[in-house]
């Protein structure tokens, strides 16, 4: 065995295992993990309307976000 | 008659008692107009998914009650006090949600809220009922969505965070992040480690050996700096207070071990110590852990208490009713209080009289009548009619407020023994540093090799550093409160064990904790022959802790008794019910009661009395008192014998006290107490240098259970008492008090006997260590077969012998 290919595995081995760990500090600072038993329950309540739901909110957001937009072009330049 | 389930919220009537509706071909059956009304909001709404998603769990109806509070919500006091103006222009606000039951009720709330124009961001958090709402101002306001909350029959409360929970919140995170980390840098590292022992033994060419180094080091990097930050804050911050801590001795541990092992990397000359290193850190950082999450739980539940403190009140002031901010009520306003409102300020009553309730102060279940002239306290509940009264202190003096401040101040700082293992072990931390330096300075300046010192002082910390003595206190709590939680005892933190083994008194609460808690009937005599179910019927109508008592009696002395269905219903606060069925007039109650239907009684007890009559003949009367739990009596015999003194602390009056504690067997009795004197009791047994272990369950019992060294609360008892102590009895039996203490004295001993042998160890292997006897090898043997005593002597503690027949296992 070359030193190359040994190498090469610890490596891929760690950065893909880095890579998870990544997604899951990521899940924890935007607070996916605050809440055990919900975390569970998504599974049962996941379906098409619970996305069609999340997609309304995100417009809601974006909504809103525009909308402060436009105040502040309505803003006399100062 | 049939008992049908209410389509809406799935607990059990009479059919004949429920409204019952057709919807498109279906039959729905209704407890009640608020059910109805919340069903055919969300049938509307298209969400009656939620029934299918609620299973069987049962709701708590919406209550009918006209809240007429709503425009508070808008007042411009409150929004400066909650709600919260994000940088974008609109407004957050957190709500505790009452209500929920389970997953399908947060669902629900979620979903409403998500369909209401103007609300941007609504998440509900189901383990503790808490809610973020972000919405915005010029779309809807706060008030409406709270009546849209109390429309689909839950109800919202607002709280503050700032203060605790969202600094508990972000440690809780930070730790968490800082564990991932650990916990993935020491899984890869024990496979590449293990490759490195595989090749110790067997042969291994130096540039495999290089590799696996390097990678070891790639990964032990961040979690020594990232997870390990705590432990070097730790270190500085004792370092300002010149006081050595564990965390000293961990970072001093991990740092030599870390750089010495790059020294060995770049040498290429003996083994690295990446492996330990990481070992260190994430056992110690998930123990810290554990405390952290503990005290993330107890503030949760003060804010649950806070929250449903009323924010304003209603005074009058020159006959004109106002709603006023507690905070700006003086001392002698005049204050009205509604049936059902809690009091926040103590005060004296001026003008009618009523029934409150004042459970959460005494503990007693049993309504208190006042009337013009006697003092009413914060923190008790105004039962019946409409009462008027002066406050005599202000909102921050007040009884209630003085409760919150104490528990609040006694949860940040609690541990007192703790901090004495703690500077025990910072002595030993200074004494093997102090050594290892020592041996260094001692073999460079004698042999002058300067690689040989550092390899001999890096080994005399290491074969000292964690392991027999770090684990002789952990292993054998833990078996210990694996022992005791099979038997039904929740010790929350392995330190409280080793405390509870020192004490040398037990404080009791009386009413819930050697007493049953609710009355029960203890003679019963039937002066007329008459149908039981008449005044089955009857007290089961009413919540009043008597007339429980009497229904229980009722259930336990006959089969198959049915509810009649009575009319004229009507409760007299303080003294009884009474109702008519078909043409008999039914009356249950007291001696004032009867009384005032001009019926004679001549009967005197000690105890509560109950008389029933039938169209102003008594028929039957009982006697209630409060029953000793069973067992109750051995327990405090036993705690007696083991030398432990026992004292008995109530609210109760003396009398009623005195006949409990007799009974009990307790000759000390502390009687009339409100929540503070009881904590200052605990403080005056410190005074007398006794560690006290304090057992309650309810919220008057609280603040005297956060101040003992040992906190035991029974298991039904009140959230905020369970979340405030030390040890939890799930069964509520006496005698777990007793195999608690028994438990946490077997275990103490195990920890003072591995204790001997780690010093013993210490003693033998460090001396040979600083004299350069030790290799590494020998080193790694001698630490894990160290650590097998330690762990095989902590198994003992399964052995220990308790009374049979009532194991859980």
């Amino acid at each position: 065995m070359s030193s190359n290919i040994m190498i090469l595995m610890l490596s891929v081995s760690t950065f893909l295992g880095a890579l998870g760990l990544v997604a899951l500090l990521w899940g924890l600072k935007t607070g996916q993990f605050d809440d055990q038993s919900k975390f569970i329950d998504g599974a049962r309540y996941d379906n098409e309307e619970e996305l069609r739901d999340a997609v309304m909110m995100e417009k809601k957001k974006k909504a809103q976000k525009e909308k402060r937009e436009k105040e502040k072009n309505y803003r006399p330049a100062d | 008659m049939a008992k049908v389930k209410c389509t809406h919220c799935n607990l059990i009537f009479d059919e004949s008692a429920m409204i019952i509706e057709k919807i498109n071909n279906e039959t729905c059956h209704f407890c009640c107009h608020g059910c109805q009304g919340v069903y055919h909001l969300l049938r509307s709404e298209g969400l009656d998914t939620f029934y299918d998603k609620l299973g069987g769990t049962t709701l708590t109806p919406p209550t009918n009650t006209i809240q007429d509070d709503l425009e508070k919500f808008d007042l411009d006091g409150f929004r400066n006090k909650y709600v919260k103006i994000l940088p974008d222009g609109t407004n957050e606000i957190n709500l505790i949600i009452e209500g929920i039951h389970c997953s399908a009720c947060v669902w629900l709330n979620e979903k409403v809220l998500h369909k209401t124009d103007g609300i941007i961001e609504a998440t509900i958090n189901y383990t503790n009922n808490k809610a973020k709402v972000i919405w915005d101002n010029e779309v809807i306001d706060l008030s409406q969505i709270i009546q849209t909350i109390r429309s689909i029959g839950y109800d919202a409360f607002p709280y503050d965070p700032a203060l605790q929970e969202e600094r508990a919140v972000k440690t809780r995170r930070d730790y968490y992040a800082r564990i991932l980390v650990a916990v993935f840098g020491m899984m890869n590292i024990m496979w590449i480690a293990i490759a490195q022992y595989a090749g110790y033994f067997s042969g291994i060419e130096q540039k495999f050996k290089d590799i696996l180094n390097v990678a070891e080091f790639v990964l032990a990097t961040p979690v020594l700096f990232y997870s390990g930050w705590v432990f070097y804050r730790g270190a500085y911050f004792g370092y300002r207070n010149r006081i050595v801590n564990m965390d000293t001795l961990v970072a001093a541990g991990a740092t030599l071990a870390y750089i010495y092992s790059i020294y060995a990397m770049v040498s290429r000359h003996g083994e690295v110590y990446f492996d330990s290193v990481v070992m260190i850190i994430t056992f110690v950082l998930v123990g810290k852990y554990l405390e952290v999450l503990s005290k993330k739980h107890a503030v949760d539940t003060l804010d649950l208490l806070t929250s449903t403190i009323p924010t304003e009140v209603m005074v009058v002031r020159d006959g004109v009713k106002s709603l006023i901010a507690v905070e700006n009520i003086a001392i002698d306003d005049i204050i009205e209080v509604k049936a059902g409102e809690k009091i926040v300020i103590d005060g004296i009553i001026t003008d009618g009289a009523g029934s409150f309730d004042q459970s959460s102060l005494t503990g007693e279940s049993i309504p208190v009548h006042k009337q013009t002239g006697d003092a009413i306290l914060s923190g008790s509940i105004c039962l019946d009619s409409v009462v008027q009264y002066k406050a005599t202190k202000d909102a921050s003096n007040s009884l209630l407020h003085s409760i919150v401040n104490l528990l609040e101040e006694s949860m940040t700082k609690k541990p007192k023994i703790e901090q004495l293992a703690n500077s025990i072990s910072g002595y030993f931390s200074v004494a093997i540093l102090t050594i290892a330096i020592a041996t260094f300075a001692g073999w460079y300046l004698y042999d002058g090799n300067f690689e040989k010192a550092l390899i001999i002082s890096i080994s005399v910390i290491v074969i000292a550093c964690p392991c027999a003595l770090g684990l002789a206190t952990p292993m054998s709590t833990l078996v210990g409160i694996s022992v005791a939680a099979k038997r039904g005892i929740l010790f929350k933190e392995a330190t409280f064990l080793e405390t509870m083994a020192k004490s040398t008194m037990v404080a009791i609460d009386k009413t819930g904790t050697i007493t049953e808690g609710k009355p029960s009937v203890v003679n019963a005599a039937i002066h007329k022959e008459f149908d039981h179910q008449l005044l089955y019927s009857l007290v089961a109508s009413s919540n009043h802790p008597i007339s429980q008592g009497v229904k229980r009696y009722l259930e336990d002395h006959n089969d198959n008794l049915q509810e009649l269905k009575l009319k004229e219903m009507q409760t007299l606060q303080a003294k009884g019910v009474i109702a008519r069925y078909n043409t008999q007039l039914l009356a249950g109650g007291n001696s004032a009661l009867m009384e005032e239907l001009g019926i004679k009684t001549t009967f005197s007890s000690k105890h509560s009395l109950f008389f029933f009559a039938i169209d102003g003949i008594l028929v039957a009367s009982f006697e209630l008192s409060d029953k000793l739990r069973a067992g109750a009596k051995e327990a405090i015999e036993k705690l007696k014998s083991m030398n432990l003194k026992i004292s008995m602390l109530t609210g109760d009056h003396a009398l009623s006290a005195n006949a409990i504690a007799k009974e009990a067997g307790i000759d000390n009795v502390y009687d009339n107490l409100l929540p503070q004197d009881k904590a200052a009791l605990i403080d005056k047994f410190h005074d007398k240098k006794e560690i006290v272990i304090m057992v309650g369950d309810g919220i008057n019992d609280s603040i005297a259970l956060a101040k003992a060294d040992i906190a035991i609360a029974m298991g039904s008892g009140a959230d905020i008492a369970i979340s405030v102590s030390d040890v939890v009895l799930l069964d509520e039996k006496p005698q777990k008090i007793t195999e608690a203490y028994r438990i946490s004295k077997r275990t103490y001993q195990a920890i003072k006997e591995n204790l001997g042998f780690s010093i013993v160890y210490n003693i033998i292997a460090v001396p040979l260590a600083v004299m350069g006897f030790v290799y590494p090898l020998v080193a790694a043997l001698s630490m894990s077969l160290s650590s097998l005593v330690v762990v095989g002597n902590s198994i003992r503690i399964k052995s220990i012998k308790l009374d049979k027949g009532d194991k859980n296992e």
